[in-house]
């Protein structure tokens, strides 16, 4: 599937009689979707299997990451035969590291469609450039660390629309059939009217890198990237995020106003960055809808992960329950959300239909900013005040040396 | 009976010196005639702002003014005092409370009761004591005597929000007083002055400040929790000299039935303040701190009580019981708040998930070994996940 082709499509998708064209087209050209993966770690990997597992005429051709050694562990992993995988086409000059790998590979002609995976403080600006080099977008959550980044994702994202692009974002319960058709429930009236919501994602701590002899500041933030606002936006935005887009999306709504507390008592070492541990968020939506949201990564603590919604006439579980009138229980198979994301993404593309979650997934971004915000300073603050808030914690590196890091933040200073 | 009512004050702190106004402005026939204090200079200041008042019933001695650890016993002992009024730290509370039901005394006491299971157990214990002598309790959660908060309490109860489905409640403050120390302080005497800050003093500041608003959602509700899940820390408040407290506090209670209430409380500055409590049913809303419910059947409170007279209209109650002789006791009503507030506090500590039952028969007892001036060692602060 060309670049030509590629350009057919964006085009096709604007009529419905070009469409009915491109469908013709895609029927007798190249079938094949050739696939580029910015960011090779874990997450990285894994899209790149979850898109080479979606099924179809599907190749992984092009590799970039800052590291040449996780592009190396990525492809010993996507290559090693007990996983199966076919179509992992990458030639070493397809290959990239460094801080322009990933321009490089998004000059690569033959990639029609790129997975956005390197640590979200990246995300504004390698989604910009796939939308500019034309590329349909597969972009893990989140999507931005700071509200600068979130409205330059919304506006290429509206781009990308322009351009007939498809964009699809790793909040992957949204192609979950559980949460897909309790959601659904719960939008025709399953508990009544929605009065309130909780969600919480609290578990123990992640991975942690420590220093080693020889790195530069920069070099052992980008390695450590979970522990540093600029790179992940502290756990509340790069994991909680899931759960808020849920609540987004149940309530069709963004939050009009949070208030939270937050800090840091277990994860207090040096190690740990400037993010803190916990985060309590009570958001208002509106129609006085409240919604609280907990998040903690804690080792030794009581885990829960998931969120709840309290209506007139009952109560929903959008994992796949709802008591209320009538009660239901989601009884279809387990669908894995993982890769279903990756053939909803390819079926539009295929199909020249219409898909794009960046504004989705920009506003879910922004939601648990705006939570971070709020318990970072303090402030009840409102969506309008963060949607035009100047806060960028992009320290634009584009090469490895000195860079200090933002102090912990501190409430009631930081405004 | 006698036609006057004489009251001790014990704690002489800012809130037991206002404790000791708000008593003499709440009836006639009453007089304060006694004061106790660990400080002698707290005492003092107590003291000259009460005389200050030029109010007839300020009736002090120096031979009725106690000083020391044993200051309250000392006038607990005193036969014409009908009253006391016990504004200490709350840590000194169970030990007051016992001492003031078993020689007959009529109790205000300040809240919270306690700062531990051990100690709610041993208050509920006295209190029970003190409505089988015929011993008036009545507890400074004061809302409970605000007009404006039982007219928006009764609304709820008769349906007017229909049925209570979530709830919150906030004590977002900012700081409150820090005096450092000074030389000769022993550890005790810098703990005591400073008792904000010590878990064995005033139980954090959820259950020392934040119980406010807790008791209202147990009231609002009518009930306590049955367990609760949540997290704290310190972020702001992080010096020496600020003990082993945490700044802030976020809890999820669950009351029975899967009613969740979240439970927000901080002391930071700079930050946004708000106090108050939403509870939301099928058919509205009640804010009881705005006087307010919203929905189906909207309604204001237009009456004149106020915060300021509910500080007055709780003694006033107080008052009016044991000339009736029909003593109030709300010991029970503030140990279950007090030990709702103790439990978010533990989940919070620990980060496990917190039940009532588990609340009500810990062992858990922060009082020290004794009560005398010399060296305390702090506890360190506490990590959850490590308690």
């Amino acid at each position: 599937m060309g670049i030509t082709r590629r350009q057919f499509l964006a085009a096709a998708s604007a009529s419905a009689v070009a469409l009915a064209a491109a469908n013709a087209v895609h029927a007798g050209a190249d079938e094949t979707i050739r696939v580029g993966l910015i960011g090779c770690g874990g997450r990285g990997t894994g899209a790149a299997q979850n898109v080479l597992e979606a099924g179809g005429e599907v190749e992984l051709v092009a590799l970039a990451d800052l590291f040449p050694e996780r592009i190396e562990s990525c492809l010993g992993y996507l290559r090693d035969p007990k996983n199966g995988l076919d179509g992992v086409k990458v030639d070493p000059d397809r290959c990239f590291s460094g801080f322009d790998a990933y321009e490089r590979l998004l000059a690569l002609g033959e990639v029609d469609l790129v997975l956005l995976a390197t640590p979200p403080g990246f995300r504004p600006a390698h989604f910009e450039a796939a939308v500019a080099a034309g590329k349909h977008v597969f972009m893990e959550k989140p999507v931005a660390v700071d509200p600068v980044g979130v409205r330059r994702v919304i506006a290429a994202g509206e781009q990308a629309a322009l351009k007939g692009l498809r964009v699809v974002a790793g909040t992957q319960r949204r192609h979950q059939e559980d949460y897909l058709q309790t959601i659904a429930r719960i939008h025709d009236g399953g508990v009544g009217e929605i009065l309130a919501g909780r969600c919480s994602w609290n578990t123990g701590g992640l991975w942690s890198y420590d220093r080693q002899e020889g790195q530069s500041d920069a070099e052992w933030q980008v390695r450590n990237w979970l522990y540093f606002d600029w790179l992940s936006g502290d756990h509340i935005v790069e994991q909680h995020v899931h759960n808020l887009d849920v609540m987004n999306w149940v309530l069709r709504a963004h939050p009009l106003r949070a208030t939270a507390v937050g800090g840091r008592t277990q994860r207090v070492a040096a190690k740990y960055g400037n993010i803190y541990d916990h985060f309590a968020v009570d958001y208002e939506y509106p129609g006085g809808i409240r919604v609280v949201s907990m998040c903690r990564q804690i080792t030794g603590c009581a885990d829960a992960v998931g969120e709840s919604v309290v209506g007139t006439l009952g109560r929903a579980n959008p994992a796949g329950s709802i008591e209320g009138l009538t009660s239901w229980r989601y009884s279809g198979n387990a669908t894995n959300p993982y890769v279903q994301e990756h053939r909803d993404l390819l079926a539009a593309i295929r199909e020249g239909r219409p898909l794009n979650e960046a504004r989705t997934v920009a506003e879910a971004t922004l939601t648990a900013i705006l939570g971070r915000e709020a318990a970072y300073t303090g402030a009840t603050i409102t969506w309008q005040e963060i949607l035009a808030s100047k806060l960028d914690l992009s320290p634009h590196v584009r090469e490895f040396g000195p860079l200090a890091m933002r102090s912990i933040p501190v409430p009631g200073r930081e405004r | 009976m006698r036609k006057i009512l004489n009251a001790g004050l014990i704690g002489c702190g800012g809130r037991g010196t206002g404790a000791a106004e708000n008593w003499l402005q709440a009836a006639k026939d009453v007089r304060i005639v006694a004061l106790a204090d660990v400080f002698a200079d707290r005492l003092a200041g107590s003291r000259a702002y009460l005389e200050g008042m030029k109010h007839d019933g300020v009736r002090l001695s120096d031979e009725r003014c106690f000083v020391g650890f044993d200051a309250y016993r000392r006038l607990l002992a005193l036969e014409d005092v009908d009253v006391v009024l016990l504004a200490t730290p709350p840590g000194f509370r169970p030990l007051h409370f016992e001492a003031a039901v078993a020689a007959g005394k009529h109790c205000f006491v300040e809240k919270p009761i306690a700062v531990d299971p051990v100690g709610v157990r041993r208050f509920l214990a006295a209190g029970r004591q003190a409505a089988e002598k015929g011993l008036a309790v009545v507890a400074g959660t004061q809302y409970r005597h605000q007009e404006g908060f039982q007219e928006v309490v009764r609304r709820v109860r008769e349906g007017w929000i229909g049925e209570i489905r979530e709830a919150r409640v906030f004590y977002n403050g900012g700081p409150v007083p820090h005096h450092a120390r000074q030389d000769g302080w022993t550890d005790m005497e810098d703990q005591i002055r400073n008792w904000w800050y010590y878990d064995w003093l005033s139980g954090d500041c959820i259950v020392e400040q934040h119980i406010h608003t807790i008791d209202v959602g147990n009231w609002l509700l009518g009930a306590h929790p049955v367990r609760a899940t949540g997290s704290g820390g310190r972020i702001q408040r992080v010096g020496e000299g600020f003990g082993n407290g945490y700044d802030h506090f976020a809890i999820d209670f669950e009351y029975a039935g899967g009613i969740h209430c979240l439970s927000m409380n901080r002391q930071w500055a700079g930050s946004d303040g708000y106090v108050g409590a939403w509870v939301r049913g099928t058919e509205g809303v009640a804010r009881p701190y705005e006087g307010v419910i919203e929905g189906a059947r909207p309604w204001r409170y237009e009456g004149a009580s106020t915060l300021g007279t509910a500080y007055v209209q709780e003694h006033a109650d107080l008052i009016a019981s044991i000339r009736a002789g029909k003593p109030a006791n709300e010991s029970a009503q503030v140990a279950e708040s007090t030990l709702t507030a103790i439990m978010g506090r533990q989940a919070a500590y620990t980060g496990r998930t917190i039940t009532w039952q588990e609340m009500t028969e810990s062992d858990l007892d922060y009082s020290p070994a004794k009560h005398e001036f010399g060296p305390l060692d702090v506890r360190r602060v506490p990590v959850p996940g490590s308690e």
